[in-house]
């Protein structure tokens, strides 16, 4: 009987039972990530100039940010760079994953593991041999190379995501497809791609989100003009701190936090609903 | 072995006679395994043809190669007449059901059952008519709006039955198609099978590693084993009358026993001497393989003519219509009898483990294989 209790509250994910120590620590954690983040959003909406004293509600600081040209072309080359490197990164990386799912041969296992070494290798690694490769190439930094040092760096994402819903579909989806009168480049527009859709869309949004407020990678490869916001950010932090960058920082988080609820959210809604992908499925 | 297997390659002008399918010395190699080996096979129009085997026997891989989407190593493939060896698959008349059904997603069943035809570039009127018809046909004509994922195995079966037969293929193509269901849905999609295969007239061929599937629907089946077909026939020939030592033990249970032949009769063992009558073609010494099925053996009320060994038995399984009885007839050799509860239904009628029995069976139904 007792067993039995205990297997029902682990189902029912109840707190009771746990050890307390385990749930306060778990709370101290909670309050110690996301503290700072609550006061950034609070002190955003702060009537004084001071970071440390709360003096009222007002809206000041993001209309100082939305006038500031400096930040918003900021803005607008960070949003192009996520925009192009989610684009960019889905193609290369669906293409990767489709053959390293279809090829199973040595050489495509070693190339598999490869492609994975972005996601561990630390982002400052990546960014200095960006960086060596540019010089080394003699291209002068600027928004294009942003661009493609954030592809590089989003491809293997891609490919991991898509590589799981591949996985799950069944060889014989595409066999049937063939079978069923498609040219093998057909049964990829009108069968494999719609049925990885989710997925796809699920990459574009996660990559977005990732490229749009990454700093690291887009410190080391930037140009001078104009730069992307997060380096904004930085420089800007160097010399004055403005009550501005909290606005900045909200925004950024509220787009953030859209877009991995929505890449979280749409692929149930696409699995769900009827004819939302017949657009795209259609011939 | 290969009587049965007549081509008419070089035939080359159509006509109703001709073979919906022809494999002339069909042959794939996987590295240096032979998958399928220099098979030849006519399979006719309208029949619903098995290739029945143990897995590995080269059924799925020669199905593949018929649809396409394997290439043959060497050999050729005739589709009504037609050379289709190095056609690809988009472009052969011939449709698949797979075993994982393979339906798409993305589509509802109407989007699924309608692709081939949209493929073909039917007008829309035209499709949803055929995708009605054939939805009826297969008893899902309330379901077209529903996704894959909303339907239950079964439904999912008929799909894609439904999807490939809409296209009215040449020849319909089907890999185990009802392996994934449980054994009364698949019992009753089998009569279902077989009754929509009656009604489109459209050549089936069926690959299975279920022998009661095999004999329940084919109009004639093919026993492969090891990339070679080891004998083809109607579901009777092949069960009554097997040809190889292993169609007689993978089709159903036999009682096989090998010995040497003299002066009408077999010693299968030292001092067993089973009487072999009306085989004047066998010589004194030539060692004969015997093969006779369970049911064909009596434990008593022996009719005049028949054959009659001594034994004891060692089992008693009672399967509720029938009984199953295992009898030594020597310390090697054990015989299956399988005898209908007719008259002994009580268990004192039956003989027990130990008891003495003569077992006997008519000469006409004992199988000398090669």
């Amino acid at each position: 009987m007792a067993t039995d209790s205990i297997t029902q509250t682990r189902r029912g994910r109840s707190v009771e039972g746990k050890p307390k120590f385990a749930v306060a620590f778990t709370a101290f954690f909670m309050f110690i990530l996301y503290v700072p983040i609550v006061v950034v959003v609070l002190f955003s909406f702060n009537s004084k100039k001071s970071l440390s004293v709360f003096g009222g509600f007002s809206t000041r600081w993001y209309q100082q940010f939305f006038h500031d040209e400096a930040l918003l072309s900021s803005l607008r080359a960070s949003l192009l760079i996520a925009f192009v490197a989610m684009l960019a990164s889905i193609v290369l990386g669906t293409m990767l994953a489709l053959a390293l799912e279809r090829v199973s041969s040595r050489p495509a296992r070693i190339t598999g593991t490869v492609a994975l070494i972005p996601l561990v290798t630390p982002e400052i690694v990546t960014g200095v041999a960006a960086l060596l490769f540019f010089a080394g190439l003699g291209m002068k930094l600027s928004l294009f190379t942003v661009i493609l040092a954030e592809i590089t760096f989003s491809i293997s994402y891609v490919a991991v995501i898509v590589r799981g819903r591949l996985s799950s579909m069944s060889d014989d989806v595409e066999e049937a497809a063939r079978d069923l009168g498609c040219t093998p480049f057909q049964a990829l527009r009108l069968v494999t791609i719609p049925t990885i859709l989710p997925a796809l869309i699920a990459a574009g949004l996660l990559i977005f989100a990732l490229v749009f407020d990454d700093f690291v990678l887009a410190f080391f490869t930037t140009g001078v003009d104009p730069q992307p916001l997060s380096v904004r950010i930085y420089s800007e932090i160097r010399m004055t701190i403005s009550p501005a960058i909290n606005a900045v920082g909200t925004c950024m988080l509220l787009v953030s936090v859209l877009l991995i609820s929505l890449s979280l959210i749409v692929p149930r809604l696409l699995g769900r609903k009827d004819s939302s992908l017949d657009l795209i499925s259609g011939g | 072995m290969t009587d049965q297997i007549s081509t008419s390659a070089g035939t080359e002008n159509v006509t109703s006679e001709t073979p919906a399918i022809q494999l002339i010395g069909l042959t794939k190699n996987f590295g240096d395994t032979t998958v399928v080996n220099n098979l030849t096979l006519d399979i006719r129009r309208g029949e619903f043809f098995s290739l029945l085997g143990p897995s590995g026997c080269g059924k799925t891989t020669t199905l593949r190669m018929i649809a396409g989407f394997s290439d043959a190593t060497q050999g050729r493939i005739l589709l009504g007449g037609q050379d289709v060896t190095s056609v690809q698959p988009h472009k052969r008349n011939v449709n698949t059901v797979f075993q994982s059904y393979a339906l798409f997603d993305h589509l509802d069943v109407e989007g699924n059952v309608g692709f081939g035809l949209k493929r073909k570039g039917l007008e829309k009127a035209e499709i949803s008519r055929r995708v009605n018809d054939i939805l009826e046909l297969v008893d899902l004509d309330g379901r077209k709006t529903a996704k894959p994922r909303e339907l239950s195995g079964g439904q999912k079966q008929r799909v894609a039955l439904a999807r490939a037969l809409v296209n009215r293929p040449e020849v319909l193509l089907l890999d185990e198609p009802l392996a994934a269901l449980d054994l009364k849905l698949r019992h009753r999609m089998q009569v279902e099978l077989k009754e929509i295969q009656r009604e489109v007239g459209i050549t089936f061929v069926f690959v299975t590693h279920d022998q009661d599937e095999a004999l329940t629907l084919s109009d004639r089946i093919a026993i492969m084993n090891n990339g070679v077909i080891e004998q083809c026939g109607t579901p009777e020939d092949v069960y009554e009358r097997p040809k190889t030592v292993f169609a007689a033990g993978f089709i159903g249970t036999s009682n096989l026993m090998t010995g040497t032949y003299s002066a009408g009769a077999v010693t299968v063992a030292p001092g067993v001497r089973v009487e072999l009558p009306g085989h004047p073609e066998l010589i004194d010494g030539s060692t004969s393989s015997i093969a006779i099925r369970p049911e064909k053996i009596w434990i008593a009320d022996f009719e005049p003519d028949m054959v009659r060994v001594h034994g004891t038995v060692a089992a008693t399984v009672y399967h509720g219509a029938t009984t199953q009885y295992l009898v030594n007839i020597s310390p090697e050799i054990q015989l299956t009898v399988v005898e209908q509860n007719l008259v002994r239904s009580r268990h004192d009628d039956r003989w027990s483990d130990g008891d003495s029995v003569e077992i006997g069976w008519k000469p006409e139904h004992v199988v000398v294989i090669g």
